[in-house]
């Protein structure tokens, strides 16, 4: 016996990862003396190493050999629920959230994951609950007040959006993301001038941040300083010639700088780029409009509208070809057209050019609109 | 009017001034022996000079003459400048541009109204800046009476009236009103003057003068500008108008009808007749046909020019132009009459009348809107036409319609449809039908703003994704390692199990770290073994020899289960025992310490057994050359030997062999294998 506790002795001293001490018996070997097979410790680490590796069904099979082998075994379900998560079976990895927070209560990681998990599920509001109980943990955690900043942006509760992005930069004065879209809220509350200096900082932090050249062209042409906004679209074009929204936009900006010839040919590469682009079919139509190249407008605004037929704008620009035309009916449809759609100015159009027939009703769900010189529906 | 514009592009070639050139008089010099020509042209200038300086002058008729004897010399200095003149007092008052231009070039100050009429005809053909350059290069002319040559009196004020027009042209310029002016078609214009278009308030019927012959056999008007004014009418078919149809007596006769105003429901037209230095009649509509026109009451009509007239849309009042010189502000100047009072017309102010003419009165349906001509206000030369709505009983400020419904020259006879979509009015541009045409205004309101769309990319994130998975860190694994040593002790003769005890020493430290016993029924045994130290195994029991192994596990040794049946052999001549646990350094035969307790457990074994003898034996594998490893294996024998020796072995108990690769255990192809042959041992040669 001696020996025995000798034995011991020296095991604790041999090392965390071989802590078992020397022992014999006479046949069998006492399951207490050896380290247990850590099946499930095994399986979780490999696990890990498939998710890293981007084999998103071999991590998975090893979560579930994991929780299988041990059932209490917390990361083994938060890492099952990541690897749901990247599998996009979203409620079972809110399940698996669900339970690792059983496991461990008020881990700040595990309300993270759970709403990415909502957020990916198109949950909302579920999701930024999860965000702000993960920042009730982790102040810190600079993501959590990005990822609910963004659901709340695009909520348009930018103010409360804007406050998110506040922290984010606190947490990590690095975050490039961070000012980005801190910068985007800015541009939606109006506070143009504000959110120059932020895409700035973006771009300082992350100068492969290439759409904060797009913003910030579109915040200093709300601040007048179209020849900068230019100079931005022509930085990110330099560097980046495929994007069919970015000619389109600095059409926009040619345009309003009165270069319609300019903003005819941004136009010409952007339907070049992508002829179902139905955004640069009705611009080129806007520009040809103040061309006075009227056919041209009218056939441009045809293919947006063929591309799109419930393009209100498209509808408004063609009418205003046609009336030029002198295709006053035509134009008059059109006008109704647009009205019906949710641009209520068509109405006008066609009550002063005198078009028979009554005005034209938007459905419910349109707010009226004056005629917009600048839209942006679909905001991404 | 197309004849007119051809012909006056022919002109402006045909008149380019040479360099130098000088005037030419209508001389013998000039036409040498063409002394017909000289006399037709003589002819034609008098002729021209007849009508042009009578009072008042007939430019209408002086023209074709000038023209015939400008086709004889067209180089003549004051001809050009006549012909100029007749042209700026006609409906074409643009053609006279290229002859006062030529006219000056030939001579720069023969004529004191040259600089002055070359700037009216720049200025009548929207030519701004050349306009005010000329006028400021005009001086005053004449003395406030028309001299006999035909020279004209200019004031110094009409020279600055002028050049405000010209300014007030260039801002109008600038900002175009937009409209379509539609050519009302041949179905209304003829080739002769068309002019003063009425419509009623649907637009359904339009009445309008003109200047065409009724008739094969029509007289001429005297003066030289067509035919006598008839009015005519025509309807709206949907897409046109039909063709216009001459009125007809009783409403036209045999001197000027010319049609004035039309009331909105179009039952009562007013017509204005050349009497009594012009006066207003008014027809009514009977049935399909108009009657005969009657002339308005005193209190309309006067001795003075009463021109034109509109009337309110309920009818109760008539607004009416009159350039009678009480209660005017200078010129023609609007008035309002109540038709069924008896108060006398009131002038309607000097919102609306200014010291100039005032001309064409036109009220709206909507009774709020009044359109009128003047040559005042803004007007960017001749007469405007002007908007004013009544605000709270009051004329508001007149409005220029702008460019391009109002020119240089005169612009009156606006009228409007009730919804004010569109205006009626003559016109002399090109592409008419010729001379004066009635044309439609289409107002098509303010521009329209193109409608632009525009997304953008502005969450990072969404353009962007990055992961953000915060995944829960690798556990420990603790990772068994360690070496499962087990198997049998058997008797190596009966091959039966027997006990035996089994040290664990940690040749390192040179101590036992625990000693266990194999079964005594079975024989078995199992050790663990923690990877990390040099363990040297001896399985021991009475009346038999010790069995050493050694298992020298690294500390990441893994797992591992190695079984090892030992036969304990007796002590019999001839045994041979492996003794695994004598360490060398690599190529020496140097004893390390770790051998030091398989040293001792020998000395002991010789110590209890006094008369064993023994052959120590070293061995090695087939690496390097024989005889060298011959020679290691002796030495490191002997080393043994000598360990035993020096603790007290007599040496005669003890011999060393050295058989270096001769004896292997295990084939040499393998690493295992060259490590088994690789040994020390001895072998039992005395007991």
């Amino acid at each position: 016996m001696p020996h025995y506790s000798a034995l011991i002795v020296w095991g604790l001293c041999a090392g965390l990862l071989a802590a078992a001490p020397a022992r014999a018996q006479v046949d069998s070997v006492r399951a207490s003396t050896l380290p247990g097979r850590q099946v499930a410790e095994k399986a979780y680490n490999a696990g890990l190493a498939s998710y890293t590796a981007q084999n998103y069904p071999a991590a998975l099979a090893s979560f579930n050999q994991a929780v299988a082998a041990k059932p209490d075994f917390a990361p083994a379900y938060a890492n099952r629920a990541a690897t749901r998560l990247a599998l996009k079976n979203y409620p079972a990895a809110v399940a698996d959230y669900d339970q690792a927070l059983k496991l461990e209560p008020g881990a700040y990681a595990h309300y993270f994951g759970r709403g990415q998990a909502h957020e990916a599920a198109g949950q909302g509001p579920e999701a930024a609950a999860d965000y702000g109980a993960a920042l009730q943990a982790n102040p810190a955690y600079a993501p959590a007040w990005y990822n609910r900043g963004v659901l709340r942006f695009e909520q348009g509760e930018y103010q409360a959006a804007r406050d998110d992005f506040d922290g984010a930069v606190k947490a990590d004065p690095n975050y490039a993301y961070a000012y980005h879209d801190r910068a985007s809220t800015n541009l939606r509350l109006g506070n143009y001038a504000a959110a120059v200096p932020d895409y700035t900082k973006a771009l300082a932090l992350q100068p492969a941040l290439l759409p904060a050249l797009l913003n910030r062209a579109a915040a200093e042409r709300r601040t007048d300083h179209l020849p900068d906004a230019l100079r931005d679209y022509d930085a990110y074009l330099a560097q980046k010639t495929d994007n069919p929204l970015a000619y389109t936009n600095r059409g926009n900006a040619r345009f309003e700088n009165k270069d319609y010839a300019g903003a005819v040919a941004d136009f010409d590469r952007a339907v070049a780029l992508d002829a179902r682009y139905a955004y640069a079919w009705n611009n080129r139509a806007a520009a040809e409009l103040k061309l006075e190249q009227y056919d041209k407008a009218a056939a441009d605004a045809t293919e947006a509208l063929r591309l799109d037929p419930k393009y209100a704008e498209a509808y408004l620009n063609r009418g205003h070809a046609r009336e030029m035309l002198r295709q006053a009916d035509e134009a008059c449809q059109d006008w109704r057209q647009a009205a019906a759609l949710g641009l209520a100015v068509g109405n006008d159009y066609a009550a002063a050019a005198g078009c028979a027939g009554d005005a034209a009703e938007a459905p419910a769900d349109k707010a009226p609109a004056e005629a917009p010189a600048d839209k942006t529906p679909a905001d991404k | 009017m197309l004849r007119a514009f051809t012909r006056s592009v022919l002109l402006a070639g045909t008149l380019a001034t040479a360099a130098h050139a000088q005037s030419v008089e209508f001389t013998k010099d000039k036409f040498g022996s063409d002394k017909e020509a000289l006399k037709e042209a003589l002819r034609e200038l008098k002729a021209g000079d007849d009508a042009y300086q009578s009072d008042p002058p007939r430019y209408g008729a002086a023209l074709p003459h000038y023209l015939a004897a400008q086709q004889r010399n067209p180089d003549n200095a004051a001809l050009n400048t006549k012909i100029g003149d007749c042209y700026l007092h006609s409906g074409t008052k643009a053609l006279a541009l290229p002859y006062l231009q030529h006219a000056l070039a030939l001579a720069p100050t023969a004529d004191p109204r040259a600089h002055y009429l070359l700037a009216r005809a720049l200025h009548l053909n929207a030519k701004w800046a050349e306009a005010i350059k000329e006028y400021q290069s005009s001086a005053p002319v004449g003395g406030g009476k028309r001299a006999a040559d035909g020279d004209l009196t200019v004031t110094a004020a009409d020279i600055q009236r002028r050049v405000q027009e010209c300014r007030n042209g260039q801002e109008l310029q600038k900002h175009p009103v937009r409209v379509f002016v539609d050519n009302a078609g041949p179905e209304v214009n003829s080739a002769y003057a068309d002019y003063g278009p009425v419509v009623a308030a649907d637009e359904a019927t339009m009445l309008f003068t003109s200047r065409r012959p009724s008739g094969p056999n029509a007289p001429k008007d005297p003066n030289g500008d067509g035919y006598f004014e008839d009015i005519y009418q025509t309807t709206w078919q949907g897409k046109s108008w039909r063709p216009a149809a001459d009125l007809g007596p009783p409403v036209n006769s045999a001197g000027h009808d010319a049609t004035v105003g039309l009331a909105p429901d179009g039952q009562r037209l007013l017509v204005y007749a050349d009497e009594n230095g012009g006066d207003l009649l008014e027809s009514n509509l009977k049935g399909t046909a108009w009657g005969k026109p009657q002339r308005l009451g005193s209190r309309i009509n006067t001795h003075a020019h009463e021109s034109s007239a509109t009337y309110s849309p309920d009818g109760r009042y008539l607004y009416f132009v009159s350039d009678k010189p009480e209660g005017g502000r200078g010129g023609p100047d609007i008035y309002r009459v109540e038709i069924e009072g008896k108060g006398p017309a009131e002038n309607l102010g000097s919102v609306i009348n200014t010291p100039y003419g005032e001309e064409a009165v036109f009220m709206m349906p909507d009774g709020q809107t009044m359109y009128f001509s003047s040559e005042g206000h803004n007007s960017m030369g001749g007469y405007d036409i002007f908007k004013s709505t009544l605000v709270n009983g009051r004329w508001g400020p007149p409005e220029n319609l702008g460019w391009p419904i109002n020119t240089p020259d005169d612009d009156v006879f606006f009228v409007t449809s009730a919804s004010g979509r569109h205006g009626y009015y003559s016109s002399d541009r090109p592409g008419g039908q010729g001379g004066k045409d009635v044309y439609r205004v289409t107002f098509l309101g303010p521009a329209k703003a193109p409608a632009l769309s525009e997304e953008s990319q502005l969450l990072a994130s969404r353009l962007a994704p990055v992961a953000q998975t915060l995944l829960a860190p690798p556990v420990a694994v603790a990772t068994a390692r360690v070496t499962i040593l087990k198997g049998t002790v058997t008797d190596a003769a009966t091959r039966q199990p027997i006990e035996s005890s089994i040290d664990l020493i940690d040749n390192k430290l040179n101590q036992v770290i625990a000693t266990f016993h194999s079964n005594a029924t079975s024989g078995k045994y199992l050790v663990s073994l923690p990877s990390g130290t040099n363990y040297g195994i001896v399985v021991r029991q009475d009346g038999y020899l010790f069995h050493s192994e050694n298992f020298d596990l690294p500390t990441d040794a893994t797992y591992a289960e190695v079984v090892k049946d030992i036969p304990l052999k007796k002590l019999e001549i001839g045994v041979v025992i492996v003794l695994n646990n004598i360490f060398f350094d690599t190529g020496k035969a140097i004893l390390r310490s770790e051998s030091t307790a398989e040293l001792e457990r020998l000395r002991k074994l010789l110590a209890e057994q006094p008369t064993v003898k023994l052959e120590m034996a070293g061995h090695t594998d087939n690496v390097g050359k024989p005889a060298a490893n011959r020679d290691l294996s002796q030495r490191r024998a002997q080393a043994v030997v000598a360990y035993l020796t020096q603790h007290g072995i007599a040496a005669d108990r003890l011999a060393a062999a050295g058989y270096g690769d001769t004896k292997p255990v295990a084939p040499n192809t393998t690493k295992a294998g060259r490590q088994l042959n690789r040994r020390t041992e001895f072998k039992v040669t005395g007991k």
